[in-house]
């Protein structure tokens, strides 16, 4: 046990240098006013308070959650039926169906993105409408492959148990099948839901520059007005966001497995 | 055996003279390279391709989208040999000490620059820099939308006009966006003053609740030259390509004053390879190459000899109007490079103009 333990150096090193540091850094960044590159630190939060004290940046995190939101419920809206259809295949199948269902993500995200704005200038859509068709395509994928994970490894001998008690197949599927299944579903919102609150190219490229997305705002304040101190407390506020609904799902997933 | 001696260093002492006379020996750049770091969709490649051949050496050729992300990058410890950044960059960089003056005795055809970017301000007498392309800011719009009259009478203030609301694109650059709504209060494009800053703030806050537009930026070529929208702000060369894909098109100057913006080839302080980018802005501002570019991209050319050609009769940009810029209009401003409070209250303000 000791000397596999000793394998996972390279790793924490990894993680100290590159998610670690500059976590704190964007702490620090946050936290501090900016000063004329002389290392004094002078701690503020003058950055959340004015965050959180505009309206339009309110608005603007609302859009963010939303959309994500949007998008999640819509992964699992047909993601579900579709993970259910391929784990009643023959297993063969199945694994050809998966296969099939990654396939798109060999691809590119940005050229998929493109490849939608193409198909949507046809469509006089809503560019709402069109945000959400290209952030459902570019997650679904995720979606079904955990809740398949899930429904696959179920024990068949539950289900058959179950009809033998004389349950029908509706009542089966919403008694032994659906519960089993939600740790599937947890974990494909936490693929789904999170990347989708920071993702900023999709809504970019397919809302026609109507949306302004908490990515677009970080994007913003370090690249163009060169406000680390801001753009690093907008970070810091989506991390935490993150960090609130990882916790939520985890309970989430904990609660039902006991109850299972 | 002593007369050897000093014959052989009176012509190593020659010998260098020799060679400085030409500028440079074109052979002894085999096998370098040179790192070229310029706007994106900004270059004819096949240019490029022959200068590789021609020196017999490698272009790694990379591109950004803005003048404050390249500043940003300039702050890193990456080297590039040639970058384009626009005027007012240039002054920051100036200013900062990040540019090397230029080898004149290399560089020696500033003669091809064309009358409208001589003696520009942010650099009179061409020591760091050499103009690459230059443009207005315009507006192009769909004639069969809105009659020609009706725009050049509104100038900027279409842009506040809620009868277009839903039609038009709006260039996401917050300086561009403070420049037309200061020149259409009759302000300078490049002032300080916090009264018509927030004046301005406030003209942009209109726009965006009368006209309701789409912020994009380089998407906003094709679009416009699909017709998707009935105006756009965009700049001049751009324009240039936009109207000569769909005739529908016209570009417009307005009254009120625009900026006129230059971007130009320097060379950054810590450069690996400075004599090669010498011979690389040489070479770019020499007729070959300016046409190649110019025709390819449809960015005004800064040669004197280009520009008449393709304007002219007979040239490809014959009758654009986008292609020559106007030039020698006293409410047309170049920018200047604005307080450092500024740089980033500016980008502020205007984000939160486009997220309300």
């Amino acid at each position: 046990m000791k000397s596999f333990f000793r394998m996972s150096y390279p790793y924490l090193v990894w993680i100290a240098l590159f998610i670690v540091a500059p976590m704190i850094m964007i702490l620090l960044y946050a936290t501090t006013r900016s000063s004329n590159g002389v290392i004094t630190f002078s701690f503020t939060l003058d950055n959340f308070a004015r965050f959180f004290s505009d309206p339009t940046f309110l608005k603007v995190l609302w859009t963010s959650l939303r959309i994500a939101l949007i998008t999640t419920v819509f992964c699992i809206l047909i993601g579900y039926p579709a993970a259910l259809f391929i784990a009643n295949l023959p297993e063969k199948r199945q694994t050809f169906m998966i296969l099939l269902l990654t396939l798109p993500m060999w691809i590119n995200m940005l050229l998929k993105t493109y490849a939608w704005r193409g198909i949507l200038m046809n469509f006089d859509l809503e560019s709402e409408v069109k945000v959400f068709i290209g952030m459902v395509y570019d997650f679904l994928p995720y979606m079904i492959i955990q809740i398949h994970t899930a429904i696959a490894k179920l024990d068949r001998n539950l289900l058959i148990a179950s009809y033998d008690l004389g349950a029908n197949r509706w009542k089966t599927f919403l008694k032994v099948t659906l519960p089993l299944s939600v740790p599937g579903i947890i974990s494909g919102i936490t693929l789904v839901f999170l990347p989708a609150v920071s993702s900023f190219v999709i809504p970019k490229l397919l809302g026609g520059g109507n949306y302004v997305l908490i990515g677009n705002l970080i994007e913003t304040y370090f690249l163009v007005a060169g406000d680390w101190n801001f753009g690093s407390a907008i970070s810091l506020i989506m991390a935490l966001i993150i960090i609130a609904s990882m916790y939520l799902t985890k309970k989430l997933d904990r609660s039902t497995v006991e109850e299972g | 055996m002593k007369k050897l001696l000093v014959l052989l260093l009176a012509l190593a002492m020659v010998l260098p003279t020799i060679s400085l006379a030409e500028g440079f020996d074109p052979a002894e750049f085999a096998g370098s390279t040179l790192n070229v770091y310029n706007w994106g969709e900004y270059v004819d490649m096949s240019v490029i391709r022959a200068f590789e051949k021609e020196y017999n050496v490698r272009v790694n050729y990379k591109t950004y989208e803005s003048n404050e992300y390249l500043w940003l990058q300039l702050q890193s410890e990456d080297a590039w040999d040639v970058i384009v950044p626009s005027d007012y960059m240039i002054e920051r960089l100036i200013a900062a000490g990040k540019l090397q003056p230029l080898d004149k005795s290399i560089v020696d055809n500033l003669d091809n620059l064309a009358e409208g970017v001589q003696n520009l301000p942010y650099d009179p007498d061409n020591t760091y820099s050499v103009p690459y392309f230059w443009q207005t800011v315009g507006i192009v719009y769909d004639t069969t939308k809105i009659d020609p009259e009706d725009m050049e009478a509104q100038g900027w203030n279409a842009f506040q006009n809620a009868d277009y609301a839903g039609h038009a694109y709006m260039y996401d650059s917050s300086r561009d966006a403070f420049m037309i709504a200061e020149k259409s209060l009759g302000y300078s494009a490049n002032t300080t003053d916090e009264e018509e800053i927030m004046a301005a703030y406030e003209w942009l806050r209109t726009m965006h609740q009368n006209l309701k537009p789409s912020y994009v930026t380089d998407e906003v070529i094709d679009s416009m030259a699909e017709g998707l929208k009935w105006m756009a702000l965009v700049y001049s060369g751009d324009a240039a390509y936009i109207l000569s894909e769909n005739e529908d098109m016209a570009y417009c100057t307005p009254e009120q004053g625009t900026n006129l913006a230059v971007d130009a080839m320097v060379i950054p302080a810590n450069a690996k390879n400075p004599k090669l980018a010498n011979v690389f802005i040489k070479y770019m501002l020499e007729y070959d190459a300016s046409e190649a570019n110019s025709l390819e991209v449809g960015y005004t050319s800064a040669n004197a000899e280009v520009l008449e050609a393709l304007s002219g009769p007979g040239g490809d940009y014959e009758g654009n109007d986008a292609y020559l810029p106007r030039a020698g209009y006293e409410k047309d401003e170049m920018y200047v490079d604005l307080p450092a409070e500024w740089q980033s209250r500016q980008p502020d303000l205007w984000a939160k103009v486009m997220a309300e």
